[in-house]
């Protein structure tokens, strides 16, 4: 009876774990389940968007600022909603996998696409800085933290989407609802001052970015792990009783 | 229910028994006749279907609410101008349009993106109908647009606009949310994935916030351009800026070209492709002749015009003089008077004695050149002529008896328009004890241009009692100056302080050429108020010549008024890292 009580712990922490074994199975699933295509199709129209400025702002001698870079992401961010759909959520619900592991090893999988999206965007950027004016080249740091927490509130609400009714269409809401967030945040004279600069400071505006982004992944993962559809729609079902026709 | 979803059917018009909706009857004209009869209401019964849908569409109904707000946060910053307005209430119809293209895009991609391409090619209505049907769906978002444009309208009739309304610009706005719903239905025909719905929003978004890269009148090409222009510096409308009706066409035409992609994608009768391939044509070339309407230069007699009216204002404003002060305003702008009279007036009301020299008000605008977008087209010389006339422009310079107003500053109500009524006041009192500066343009835009300090100088708390008796800011509004930082002076490090409005650049022209307010000077004219304003007034009067004189100090005025000299410590800021302060630059004492 001792060493069954000792043992029950392990068991059951155990059977918690167990979907690990299932990982390198299931590794293969999520590598070709991943809309490698959406991504692509995001990152590519990034790169080639502020390739088009430069090529524009090269006449003119006027390098990119990181405004430009902050714009031409978007289309990355935009692919990156598409990243965390779920299609047969009900039936993976059902297994002993947990749910989210799929559409947050997809995540995973994409973040070094944009990673080098990324770094595209900042060569071009650096590029039409000619060398005299390598000095006046705006810091990378608070833009990498905007630009991450940007990608962190989009799969959160992406998640959050993914939750709701609107589940089907997916980034199609999950898109402007990500920039309507950000777009508050940025524009709202309460956290205007946190989060633009001037009148925060570079230092200022990384810790803000970054804690958004750090806010943002928890409610993320909060929402792939909620296992309730949540369906607002009213379903109608016929009254007892009454006679069909 | 959203556009995306399935939706019901087309209410039975079409049933199987009338055969596709575009097969060809041959049962002869009597057959024919009734064919194309039960396919046009079968169209129409689908366009009604898809138009609610869209107009119900989550997508859609957030844009209008995000346009709707947008229009608001912009206009309600100043008083409209309605040049300025109409081209404002497009931007948010360009957010309305984003969300329509969206919408639009997942309405007409619905058959295929998840895969039910079979299950609606059994249905009686063909691809080319369905998408003539999501065409002329689009028709949904009409309301929409018009809510928009009404809603828009209403916000700025209530605020009290100048001028009138650009109906073709209006129109333009309207135009552009069908062409981004046309568009939408053809890439939707095209590519069914959301995310290409998703880019082609983004691409007309981008189009819009980039429209800098733009040159000329390259701005007037891109759907809506967002914050290139100096619409808000004229004083009056200019012709052919922007190029309303042009720009209209433009879009009518776009609108086209998108109708006729999403059609010849799906309809495959080659009589019609013919006839859909000789309209992309026309759209095609009706675009290029919009756009090189819109890139024709503005005429020379209308910027001549605009450039003396800036330079000379008085050539264009009636002047009207009430309580000896002269105020000079641009036509139309007669509603603005009395909101400038009060303040002034309420100095004139306290005042002891005042100066010789007649104080002016009048209208400026920060009309800038070079701007490509206003001159393009024109000869250099002409271009030079202008910006010369302009560099001589009044409000480009300070002048110590007037006060310059420029016309795109001055807000509607709230706590702004009670910002402006005080920075009105405080220009007058320095007029009044002789504070106020003259300054050229070049001295203004020199680098090394700081503005003056009135440091222990009677006539500042004088000058600041005055403004707030005229006005009666709240005390915490004017408490909360006081913590705008310090700035050297002689060697002396003095706490500022900054008035209503000062913040954000202030409302008059030129900006930054104001003496700075010290803290001191704030709190002495504080214990002022708290006087009896005879008491005071009696005071000044009594030697009014010698509290003017820039060699009387805070403490002599508070030891006449019987009051203690407040004392604000201002200690240098804090030595950087390793080292003593670095020396900055000083701001000169106000000797004028």
């Amino acid at each position: 009876m001792d060493s069954l009580l000792e043992k029950a712990p392990y068991r059951t922490s155990r059977r918690r774990l167990s979907w690990l074994a299932a990982l390198p199975l299931l590794a293969r699933h999520i590598v070709r389940t991943m809309p490698w295509l959406t991504l692509t199709t995001g990152c590519l129209a990034c790169t080639a968007f502020l390739a088009l400025m430069a090529r524009l702002a090269s006449p003119s001698h006027s390098p990119l600022t990181d405004g430009t870079v902050r714009l031409a992401f978007l289309p990355a961010v935009a692919a990156l909603t598409f990243v965390l759909r779920c299609p047969f959520r009900p039936v993976t619900q059902a297994t002993p996998v947990p749910a989210w592991l799929t559409p947050a090893a997809q995540v995973v999988l994409a973040l070094p696409l944009l990673a080098a999206a990324y770094w595209l965007e900042l060569r071009i950027m650096t590029g039409t800085f000619p060398p005299r004016m390598v000095a006046h080249q705006p810091a990378i740091y608070p833009l990498t933290a905007q630009l991450a927490a940007w990608c962190a509130v989009a799969i959160a609400v992406a998640a959050c989407v993914d939750r709701s009714r609107y589940a089907d269409l997916g980034g199609a809401v999950a898109v402007p609802v990500s920039l309507a967030v950000i777009g508050t945040a940025w524009y709202a004279p309460a956290s205007h001052r946190f989060l633009a600069d001037p009148p925060a400071s570079q230092g200022e505006l990384t810790i803000a970015w970054y804690l958004i982004a750090a806010v943002a992944v928890i409610c993320a993962g909060a929402a792939m792990r909620d296992q309730w559809h949540r369906c607002a729609r009213r379903i109608r079902r016929p009254r007892l009783g009454s006679r069909p026709g | 229910m959203t556009a995306a979803d399935g939706g019901p059917a087309a209410g039975g018009t079409a049933t199987a028994s009338t055969g596709r909706a575009d097969s060809s009857g041959d049962g002869g004209p009597a057959v024919s006749a009734r064919s194309r009869h039960d396919r046009l209401q079968t169209v129409l019964a689908l366009a009604r279907v898809e138009a609610s849908m869209l107009l119900r569409s989550v997508l859609v109904v957030a844009g209008l609410l995000a346009g709707g707000f947008a229009i608001w946060f912009i206009v309600q910053l100043r008083k409209p101008l309605w040049w300025n307005a109409s081209w404002q209430i497009g931007v948010g119809q360009l957010i309305l349009a984003l969300t329509v293209l969206a919408a639009a895009q997942l309405a007409a991609g619905r058959a295929r993106r998840d895969g039910m391409t079979d299950l609606y090619g059994s249905f009686p209505v063909s691809g080319g109908a369905r998408s003539v049907g999501h065409l002329l769906g689009l028709a949904g978002v009409v309301p929409a647009s018009l809510l928009l444009v009404g809603a828009g309208v209403a916000i700025v009739q209530a605020l009290g606009p100048i001028g009138v309304p650009s109906a073709t610009v209006l129109a333009a706005g309207l135009l552009l949310v069908l062409a981004a719903g046309a568009a939408g239905v053809a890439i939707g025909t095209r590519f069914s994935h959301p995310l290409a719905g998703v880019l082609g929003a983004l691409v007309l978004f981008l189009s819009s916030a980039t429209s800098h890269v733009a040159t000329g009148s390259g701005i007037w090409l891109v759907p809506w351009q967002v914050g290139q222009d100096q619409l808000g510096a004229l004083p009056f409308p200019l012709a052919g800026y922007p190029p309303g009706a042009a720009h209209a066409m433009e879009l009518a035409a776009i609108a086209v070209l998108a109708a006729v992609a999403a059609l010849f994608l799906t309809i495959r009768r080659a009589r019609t492709r013919v006839g859909l391939a000789a309209a992309a044509a026309a759209a095609v070339a009706l675009v290029c002749v919009t756009g090189v309407v819109q890139a024709s230069p503005i005429p020379a007699d209308s910027l001549s015009h605009l450039m003396r009216a800036v330079a000379e204002p008085t050539s264009v404003q009636p002047c009207t003089v009430a309580n000896q002060v002269r105020y000079c305003l641009y036509p139309g702008f007669g509603d603005v008077l009395p909101s400038l009279e009060a303040p002034v007036d309420g100095v004139l009301a306290h005042l002891p004695v005042r100066p010789d020299q007649r104080l002016t008000v009048m209208q400026v605008t920060t009309l800038s050149l070079p701007d490509t977008t206003l001159t393009h087209g024109h000869s250099q010389r002409e271009i030079a002529e202008w910006t010369a006339e302009l560099q001589r422009a009044p409000g480009t310079g300070a002048a110590a008896s007037a006060i310059y107003l420029p016309v795109e500053s001055w807000p509607t109500a709230g706590g702004a328009l009670a910002d402006a009524h005080f920075d009105i006041a405080l220009a007058a009192a320095e007029w009044a004890v002789h504070l106020a500066p003259t300054m050229t343009a070049s001295q203004i835009n020199s680098s090394h241009f700081a503005s003056c300090i009135p440091l222990d100088q009677a006539r500042e708390p004088i000058a600041i009692w005055l403004a707030i008796l005229a006005t009666h800011p709240s005390a915490a509004e004017l408490n909360a100056g006081l913590g705008a930082g310090i700035t050297e002076v002689s060697n002396t490090w003095v706490a500022a302080w900054a008035y209503p409005g000062s913040q954000i650049g202030g409302y008059l022209s030129p900006g930054g050429t104001a003496p700075t307010t010290t803290a001191v000077g704030y709190l002495l004219a504080r214990e002022m108020t708290r006087l009896p304003p005879q008491q005071v007034t009696r005071i000044l009067t009594a030697s009014w010549t010698r509290w003017t004189n820039l060699r009387s100090t805070d403490a002599q005025l508070a030891a006449a008024l019987g009051i203690r000299l407040p004392h604000v410590s201002a200690s240098a800021p804090g030595p950087a890292a390793g080292g003593t302060p670095a020396p900055g630059p000083q701001q000169p004492v106000c000797t004028s």
